[in-house]
């Protein structure tokens, strides 16, 4: 059994065998573990202040990338990070797919859950992509239950990611800021501030990133993301688009220094999902992070 | 107003082909036209299906080539969209797509070599059921052994195809050049997925062993499975053919019918 000290919110520091992670909040630099790491992150144990799992890559009922992550969390904090769960939809709460999560947070024991606030499927058929919700009071009605559903189920606290989009639904009444903070008020879920997510946001629906920090909560904000994302053209005009395949832009590193400023330093994620670089590599952008935090506060992996 | 289920339904549907409807009201302007937004996520939607695809059935990919195997992806994904948050499941039904497919062309064993490699992925993240041994069997009684029942581990699977799939598998493995010429009537293969330590692995069976296998998976009796074997090899060795399986680490348990 893995210790359950190590389920203290805001506690991510490093595991030495069983022993539990120190009290207090130790907020540091984590990275998205993906699986072609996996040998060298147990061979090796690099200084990595804690990792961070996309849940999804785990519901298998056995094999070896579940060994790995199981002899992993023997000697890291972990958090996990769904992608699939579709709070947003209006099809009914996928019920298999949360006993699947239930089933990781019990053998697990992640420091942290989190997902997005998305939608992925309708109709029984999933768009396995992060689907923008419209901002307006239904909306908040059917995510904050959905996210009380979810809460109830794994009977603890989730956080919910802000996610990058394309487009913006005329239907939509309020800004994504407000509607976050009303569903941390309506569900009492944390809020997964990923920098990059604001970012891209901003430049492709033209508002004051400023803004939203100011509009969020410090309390409500439990992690930060940071990745990287791509800049490209649609019909002559530019628009970003969130690929997880590149460093963290400096823009967005910018951004995250004034949200370390509003906020407080926090558990912070180094995301990297496709062309995934070495180990190495994920490791220096997170002691970037790192350091960033260190005026704050912050103790460095 | 579009209320929250029909916004997401009409979304949906313009992503997956569904309406012809240029119209979309719902969606702001903003200085992009709402086609051009909608694209971006229905290429996130093809790109992401044919990437877990392609990660599924590599060999099928190197086979038809990039190109073809995306636009195989597309057309599989408009028949069997994902119903999961977990992407690792829209392989199951990729190789009764090809079948369909490619029945009645030079392709057929394509259907074939995507069954191998869908064991490969199952065998992978299937339920780690210890394996029993060989001295299990030593406590037998030799006059009980014709009653005997067989569970096969969660991640065995047994493939026969008319087609050598194993040797096409083989020769499109990351790192081998393909240049051997396979015959496509160079006789039946008869394919064992199970796992080993850290991993997969495929084992060619031959048609005494794989009727022994075959007949055990389905709970009947090792003399039920004795009598198939010997039905396609008369010089069956059954010690031999038992001492491999537990060597292989194919069985589960073992036990006699209730």
């Amino acid at each position: 059994m893995l210790p359950r000290s190590a389920q203290l919110v805001h506690t991510l520091s490093p595991r030495s065998g069983e022993r539990p992670p120190e009290a207090g909040p130790v907020p540091a630099a984590g990275i998205g573990l993906r699986a072609q790491h996996h040998a060298e992150i147990l061979a090796r144990r690099p200084s990595v202040a804690w990792f961070e799992a996309h849940s999804e890559n785990y519901f298998g009922a056995g094999g070896a990338h579940r060994a790995q992550l199981a002899h992993i969390r023997s000697h890291y904090p972990l958090s996990l990070h769904g992608v699939g769960l579709s709070i947003g939809s209006t099809d009914p709460l996928n019920t298999d797919h949360l006993q699947q999560l239930k089933r990781l947070v019990r053998e697990f024991e992640p420091v942290l859950i989190s997902e997005h606030l998305s939608w992925s499927s309708v109709g029984g058929r999933y768009l396995n992509d992060l689907l923008p919700l419209p901002y307006t009071e239904e909306a908040l009605r059917h995510a904050a239950a959905r996210i009380g559903d979810v809460q109830d189920a794994l009977g603890r606290q989730i956080l919910i990611e802000n996610i990058s989009s394309y487009l913006k639904f005329e239907c939509t009444e309020i800004t994504e800021w407000e509607f976050l903070t009303a569903l941390v008020r309506e569900s009492g879920c944390g809020i997964l501030l990923d920098i990059n997510n604001l970012y891209v946001n901003s430049m492709n629906h033209g508002f004051d990133a400023y803004s939203y920090l100011d509009g969020i909560s410090p309390a409500a904000v439990q992690e930060f993301h940071l990745a990287g994302h791509t800049l490209t053209q649609r019909g002559g005009q530019d628009i970003r688009i969130d690929t997880h395949s590149t460093y963290v832009a400096s823009e967005v590193w910018e951004l995250y220094r004034a949200a370390l400023q509003y906020f407080g330093p926090r558990p912070t994620l180094i995301e990297w999902d496709a062309d995934i670089p070495a180990l190495s590599v994920l490791q220096a952008e997170a002691a970037k992070a790192d350091v960033m935090m260190e005026p704050f506060g912050a103790i460095a992996a | 107003m579009l209320s929250l289920p029909e916004l997401q339904a009409r979304f949906a549907a313009t992503m997956f082909g569904d309406t012809t409807e240029a119209s979309t009201p719902w969606i702001q302007v903003a200085g992009i036209a709402p086609e051009l937004r909608l694209e971006i996520y229905r290429n996130n939607l093809q790109e992401g299906f044919t990437r877990t695809l392609a990660l599924e059935f590599p060999v099928i990919q190197r086979l038809v080539g990039a190109d073809y195997f995306r636009q195989l992806a597309v057309s599989f994904l408009a028949d069997h969209p994902s119903r999961s948050g977990d992407l690792h499941h829209i392989g199951a039904p990729f190789a009764a797509f090809l079948r369909g497919q490619f029945a009645g062309t030079t392709y057929q064993y394509f259907a074939d070599v995507a069954a191998l490699e869908w064991a490969w992925q199952e065998c992978l993240v299937a339920e780690d059921d210890a394996a029993v041994d060989l001295n299990a069997l030593q406590a037998v009684p030799p006059q009980d052994y014709a009653r005997l029942q067989f569970a096969l581990r969660k991640a065995v699977h047994l493939l026969e195809s008319a087609f050598p799939i194993m040797r096409i598998w083989e020769a499109n493995q990351p790192g081998t050049s393909a240049t051997e010429i396979i015959e496509l009537d160079s006789g039946a293969e008869f394919v064992l997925v199970h796992r080993v330590a850290g991993g997969a692995r495929v084992t060619r069976l031959s048609p005494g062993e794989f009727a022994l296998l075959a007949t055990l998976a389905r709970a009947e009796p090792l003399e039920a499975a004795l009598d198939a074997a010997l039905a396609c090899e008369p010089y069956f060795d059954l010690i031999d053919a038992l001492r491999r399986s537990f060597e292989l680490g194919i069985f589960a348990r073992m036990s006699f019918p209730s």
